[in-house]
């Protein structure tokens, strides 16, 4: 179980860019975090990583305090930040170190083979196309095995097909091992294929706005009448969150209150 | 699939053939312009148009070359002039690789030092040659730490900007898998360094050999730069410009042999990929 209790973020120069956001997210549930550009969401998703300490608040993992990077928790950049002076199986086997070499190589073989990239082993990262890199960077995520996997706009720089390709690939790739994921992204689509849960968050300073749960079964069809369903549901409530008039609603169920106030 | 065939030979054939125009004619070119000038001026020479003491011929430098070599006179003076340069640039490369790697790690040691480095830098080396002299003495001492101050500086530059310069992307990596200091090190930030410091070592080796010749210039007994000054004092045009071939053969040699060490850690770049063998 992943905690965030009223994480807030205040950067040295003063900005307010995060405000007690609080969530709990269970095991293995994919959740998207969604909205326009000044809202925290990467502030947010850093503070998870550990890799910026949140100012407020508090994020816990099974009761483990975050306060730097936790083996337990992957992060997938936007760009692919591969090494490009490893190998392409090299790259995957980045944080596979303590390992004995030969399971090692197993895993970096069975992940190669997982993201369909077997051929590509001993590439250099400058000879992959923008898709394969990524694919790269996902299997280096997902190799040592984390609880959490956390992506920052993973698919943001790829083009159309690539991207929903990539989607698809990831929903795979979850269900191996079931990972929490928590995307953020700012793509509508991206958001209701994947996601269980769509948080939808306000700009300045960032908060949580609006959660939408997507109980759509899966493999979910893109074109289907539901589906469109839920993505005017997002739309509305991203379109909402940046009238400042609205007050916040945390949840579908008080939306209703809200407005009635 | 019969038409195909003839055509991925013919593909195959005309690979074949770019190969070895990149491997052996492109270089080639290079050579066309100094051949022709040392041909014509042979043949200038022969035909009697020109005494050629001042240039002597190639032929001539040749054999200047090759009777100093018999004697074992060329022997003693390369190595003297390579010991020089070795040990000078080594020294340089221990102190500029140390000093630039503390200016670029540590901020307040480049706060601290960076500004001194800089107004050292600003000082053309060879105004020290007589403070030199005066503490280390007319012999080896002076002349070696000359050199050590020429390689030191694109040395201590080149670490320090290469450290910089590294992308803080990429050290993230390094942080997301929990990497401890000594292993950010030697993961990320050695690999990342590594390109620029290979062309700081070919910059500071270049002005080691620059700077060799200054010192033996000063005063010295042996040595390709005092082949050259016993040239000029003696009026053997032949001699000093042999001094210079070698200096050439040499520089580009020790150049190569860099370039051909530092090669296979540096496969992965785009530049190097393409240039292969050349």
């Amino acid at each position: 179980m992943l905690a965030l209790k009223d994480v807030g973020k205040t950067y040295p120069n003063g900005v307010h860019a995060l405000e007690r956001f609080s969530a709990e997210i269970a095991p293995g549930e994919i959740i998207a975090i969604i909205g326009g550009s000044g809202c925290g969401k990467s502030t947010l998703l850093r503070a998870i990583a550990g890799l910026d300490r949140a100012t407020t608040g508090s994020v816990t993992l099974d009761n483990a305090v975050i306060t730097s990077p936790h083996a337990e928790i992957g992060i997938i950049f936007q760009e692919p930040r591969l090494l490009p002076w490893l190998s392409v199986a090299d790259n995957i086997g980045f944080g596979l170190a303590d390992l004995p070499a030969d399971a090692r190589r197993e895993r970096i073989a069975a992940a190669l083979a997982r993201v369909g990239l077997s051929d590509k082993a001993a590439a250099w990262p400058r000879e992959l196309s923008g898709g394969q890199a990524q694919r790269v960077a996902i299997a280096r995520a997902l190799v040592p095995q984390p609880e959490v996997l956390l992506l920052d706009e993973p698919f943001s720089a790829l083009d159309a097909f690539t991207r929903r390709d990539l989607q698809d690939h990831l929903l795979d790739l979850w269900a191996d091992t079931r990972p929490t994921l928590i995307l953020v992204t700012h793509d509508v689509d991206e958001a209701v294929v994947l996601a269980d849960r769509v948080l939808v968050m306000r700009p300045r300073p960032g908060r949580l706005f609006e959660q939408i749960t997507i109980n759509l079964a899966r493999p979910r069809d893109r074109k289907s009448e539901l589906f469109d369903t839920f993505k005017r549901r997002v739309l509305t409530a991203l379109d909402r969150s940046l009238d400042r008039s609205v007050r916040d609603v945390t949840d579908k169920s008080s939306a209703g209150e809200a407005m009635w106030w | 699939m019969t038409v195909d065939l003839p055509a991925l030979e013919q593909t195959a054939a005309s690979r074949a053939a770019s190969a070895r125009w990149s491997r052996v004619v492109r270089p080639a070119l290079g050579l066309v312009v100094p051949v022709v000038l040392a041909l014509g001026w042979e043949l200038v020479v022969y035909l009697g148009y020109s005494n050629g003491r001042l240039v002597p011929p190639p032929s001539r430098v040749f054999e200047t070359i090759v009777a100093l070599a018999k004697s074992g006179e060329l022997s003693r003076h390369i190595l003297a002039t390579l010991w020089r340069v070795g040990a000078g640039f080594a020294l340089g490369v221990i102190a500029g690789t140390i000093m630039g790697a503390i200016s670029g790690y540590w901020d307040f040691a480049k706060r601290l030092l960076d500004p001194t480095v800089q107004a050292l830098r600003a000082i053309p080396s060879l105004a020290w040659v007589p403070l030199f002299v005066l503490w280390l003495g007319i012999f080896e001492t002076s002349k070696v730490a000359l050199i050590a101050v020429g390689v030191f500086f694109p040395i201590y530059l080149g670490v320090t900007g290469a450290i910089l310069s590294v992308d803080r992307k990429i050290v993230e990596v390094g942080r997301v898998f929990r990497l401890s200091g000594p292993a950010m090190i030697r993961r990320i930030l050695l690999p990342a360094v590594l390109p620029a410091y290979v062309v700081a070592l070919r910059v500071g080796l270049g002005l080691g050999w620059m700077f060799v010749v200054a010192a033996e210039l000063i005063g010295a007994s042996e040595g390709l730069g005092y082949l050259l000054l016993d040239g000029q004092q003696l009026g053997k045009p032949a001699q000093i410009l042999a001094a210079i071939v070698i200096f050439a053969i040499l520089g580009k040699l020790t150049d190569w042999l860099i370039e051909v060490a530092a090669a296979p850690l540096l496969r992965w770049q785009d530049a190097f990929g393409a240039r292969g063998g050349a």
